[in-house]
């Protein structure tokens, strides 16, 4: 008979719950968001905190509906992966950056370290200097040890300081699609 | 009917709903029929206002939210249409207005008749409805299901009047102070 422990399922990755965790902590009512494989334990977990999930048809929408979300009070998240935010960049250039709705990112990184895929590379590459642009602050998570510290940092500037700020899901941390 | 004439109907009827426009067209109307009323005016953001609409519903779902959208614009975002239909907010309606161009850049024709209304039909969950008259649009407004989708017939292409070009912080400040307080 197997014990309890080899029939539980494996617990997911520390820096997935602590994100989720955190923004659940920080008054993160909904997340938006277009699916991913790194994201879904941090939705799942989400979940389980009571918050609301959205999964929308495109990354710009999800922007659209966060900002209704925030213009009407409420503390929503947009997760995307990287790839998804040449979609979303008119609702964030248009919309969340001129009316100031703080709006926190989860950006899942593809196109850099370790990435097979060419077609994926250039958004990947481009990712954090498009935001930067925008007036957007990207700030890395490469281990579990920052995970906490980076996302509340985030959603303060967020919901506090009225800019959309975004935590970047850097390759490094794995869970991916390919296992890296 | 004109732009003016399907956003007064809307403020007549529900005069105390949220209401979030699209640019161009839509923004300008409902700035002249709500006296700058502290709705959410999108000036960019091209197709994304009923996404934006969707989430103050589902934010505040005692109040009534009415989401008037160009028809360029809801092409533009027409996958929020299978949005609406997943989450069915029962508290949204979306009012396009339909001229069948891109009013805002010259008035270029669409390169098809969107159907917006057969499409939400289709999808399953939003009560659909094109009118040609004022008063076929009141009705529709007070007795469709929701969440409803309105097509509304434009005849005439006058430009409503005041500028689509907003202050964003001031328009923010506004609506969020009418989402804060009081009820439908």
């Amino acid at each position: 008979m197997a014990s309890s422990e080899e029939s539980e399922s494996p617990a997911a990755p520390a820096w997935q719950v602590v994100i989720a965790d955190t923004l659940a902590a920080r008054g993160v009512t909904v997340a938006a968001y277009v699916p991913d494989t790194r994201l879904q334990p941090i939705l799942s977990r989400l979940a389980d905190n009571g918050v609301c999930l959205r999964s929308l048809t495109r990354e710009e929408e999800c922007v659209g509906y966060a900002a209704g979300q925030r213009i009407a009070g409420q503390r929503p998240v947009v997760l995307m992966q990287s790839s998804g935010l040449g979609n979303a960049l008119n609702a964030i250039g248009s919309l969340a950056v001129p009316y100031r709705l703080g709006l926190p990112l989860v950006v899942s990184m593809r196109g850099t370290l370790g990435e097979a895929n060419p077609s994926q590379v250039p958004l990947g590459r481009a990712t954090t200097s498009l935001l930067g642009t925008l007036g957007i602050q990207s700030f890395s998570v490469r281990s579990d040890a920052v995970a906490e510290q980076v996302t509340a940092g985030v959603t303060t500037l967020a919901f506090e300081a009225g800019e959309c700020a975004a935590v970047i899901l850097e390759p490094e941390l794995g869970g991916g699609r390919e296992g890296n | 009917m004109k732009a003016t004439d399907v956003a007064l109907a809307i403020v007549d009827t529900y005069p105390t709903a949220l209401c979030v426009s699209s640019l161009g067209t839509a923004t300008s109307a409902l700035r002249a029929a709500s006296d700058d009323g502290p709705h959410f005016y999108l000036g960019a953001a091209m197709g994304s206002a009923l996404a934006t609409a969707m989430g103050v519903a589902e934010a505040v779902p005692g109040r009534l939210v009415v989401a008037l959208l160009g028809d360029g614009e809801l092409l533009m975002g027409a996958s929020t249409l299978w949005s609406v239909s997943a989450y069915r907010p029962g508290n949204l309606v979306a009012v396009v207005l339909s001229d069948g161009g891109y009013n805002i850049t010259g008035g270029q024709p669409l390169s098809a008749q969107p159907q917006f209304a057969a499409v939400a039909e289709a999808l399953g969950g939003i009560a659909g409805a094109r009118v040609q008259t004022e008063a076929a649009l009141r009705t529709a407004l007070r007795e469709l299901g929701r969440p409803s989708l309105i097509e509304a017939e434009l005849s005439e292409r006058a430009w409503p009047g005041p500028s689509p070009f907003v202050d964003p912080a001031r328009v923010q400040l506004a609506f969020a102070a009418n989402a804060a307080g009081g009820t439908r």
